[in-house]
């Protein structure tokens, strides 16, 4: 447990073989824990925003859309296959209740839009934990698959 | 000049931010020693931008557990103003307005919680009106939310709401001074790209 790399806001890591990744206080942001069984591949990405609309995309990892693909593509560039390929995800919540504006619904579209694109890719989903109104620090093995969420006032869930 | 990221901001501009941010900051001290009945100083305030990770970990780390109340702003000028409540502060009010302080997070109720969420309001609304009174820009401003979780979470608000224009995070604020004590408390102005530009056209500094 001792080789974690941290995955920052807008980042992804890959790990094959041994290694923890690990994400930390998820808010309205999604974490996305890629996994190749055979390989013992793993990829965690930490998206912020549902869709890239940026001129110059100079950072594909903040956003669910070019995240989940530029993802795929670092993976399958390791010899993964989308067919074995499996997806946990965590994260969209609501931090605060403010009324009016965008503000309040990042992490509900976020939701959406990484469902959407899975979707499309191909991507099976195993698990989520999403939503609510607490944040989460996303712990993924790259060897088992196994997912493990921390929270404040909330016990341990294992995914 | 319009910006179009806050890295371009030059430095008479930061000068200009730094001053609102000590005239707001500076009211809002007053305010908060008038409800807590003490004196209260300000430091020396900040015009910070910074990428994500980076004002993750100058606010202390992500997984520290805070106190944070929100207020969104909109009309002439749109954007996000937090106070981050650490500890420290939530008691030094309790302990002044309710007489009894807590150990841990836990332990906020009802009461304290919505004395925490009214302190943090008038704060930031202080802030605001100095700032609009200044600069002649009226703002309205939304009904405050209130939040205990990991500090990296809340302050991951105002950053997803205006990521999709910039990678960086503007913040202007400052840090209190209560007998002779740093008080764990900050307030964070985050406007939008766009706001920012209108402010510092009104203000005059905009090259």
């Amino acid at each position: 447990m001792n080789d974690k790399i941290t995955v920052g806001i807008a980042d992804m890591k890959i790990a094959q073989g041994s290694g923890i990744l690990i994400t930390y206080a998820l808010g309205s942001c999604i974490g996305l824990c890629f996994h190749d069984p055979r390989l013992k591949l793993g990829a965690l990405l930490h998206i912020m925003l549902p869709l890239n609309m940026e001129t110059g995309r100079k950072n594909p990892m903040k956003y669910a859309d070019t995240g989940i693909r530029e993802t795929l593509r670092q993976l399958e560039a390791k010899g993964a296959s989308k067919s074995r390929m499996t997806v946990k995800i965590a994260g969209g919540a609501k931090m605060f209740e403010v009324n009016g504006g965008n503000l309040g619904n990042i992490g509900q579209r976020n939701i959406e839009s990484v469902h959407l694109i899975l979707r499309k890719e191909g991507i099976r989903l195993m698990a989520e934990d999403v939503g609510g109104t607490v944040a989460r620090t996303l712990l993924f093995d790259v060897v088992s698959g196994q997912g493990c969420i921390r929270s404040y006032g909330r016990q341990d869930v294992l995914f | 000049m319009e910006i179009k990221n806050f890295d371009e901001l030059s430095s008479l501009e930061i000068d200009t931010l730094r001053e609102i941010g000590s005239i707001g900051t500076g009211n809002a001290a007053t305010a908060l020693s008038q409800m807590i009945g003490k004196e209260v100083r300000i430091t020396l305030p900040e015009v910070r931008i910074m990428g994500y990770n980076e004002a993750i970990e100058w606010i202390g780390g992500p997984e520290q557990v805070t106190a944070g109340v929100l207020v969104g702003m909109s009309g002439q000028m749109s954007g996000v103003m937090l106070s981050v409540q650490k500890l420290g502060f939530i008691n030094l009010v309790l302990e002044q307005m309710l007489g009894h302080p807590i150990e841990d997070y836990h332990q906020l109720d009802e009461l304290g919680k919505s004395t925490l969420v009214e302190v943090g309001n008038i704060m930031i609304s202080t802030f605001i009106n100095a700032l609009s009174g200044l600069s002649n820009i009226s703002v309205n401003l939304t009904v405050p939310a209130f939040a205990v979780d990991m500090q990296g979470a809340i302050l991951s608000v105002p950053m997803a709401a205006y990521g999709g224009m910039s990678d960086y995070l503007m913040t202007i604020g400052g840090n209190f001074v209560c007998e002779e004590e740093q008080v764990p408390c900050r307030l964070l102005l985050s406007p939008d790209l766009g706001s920012l530009n209108f402010l510092l056209k009104k203000l005059g500094v905009a090259e």
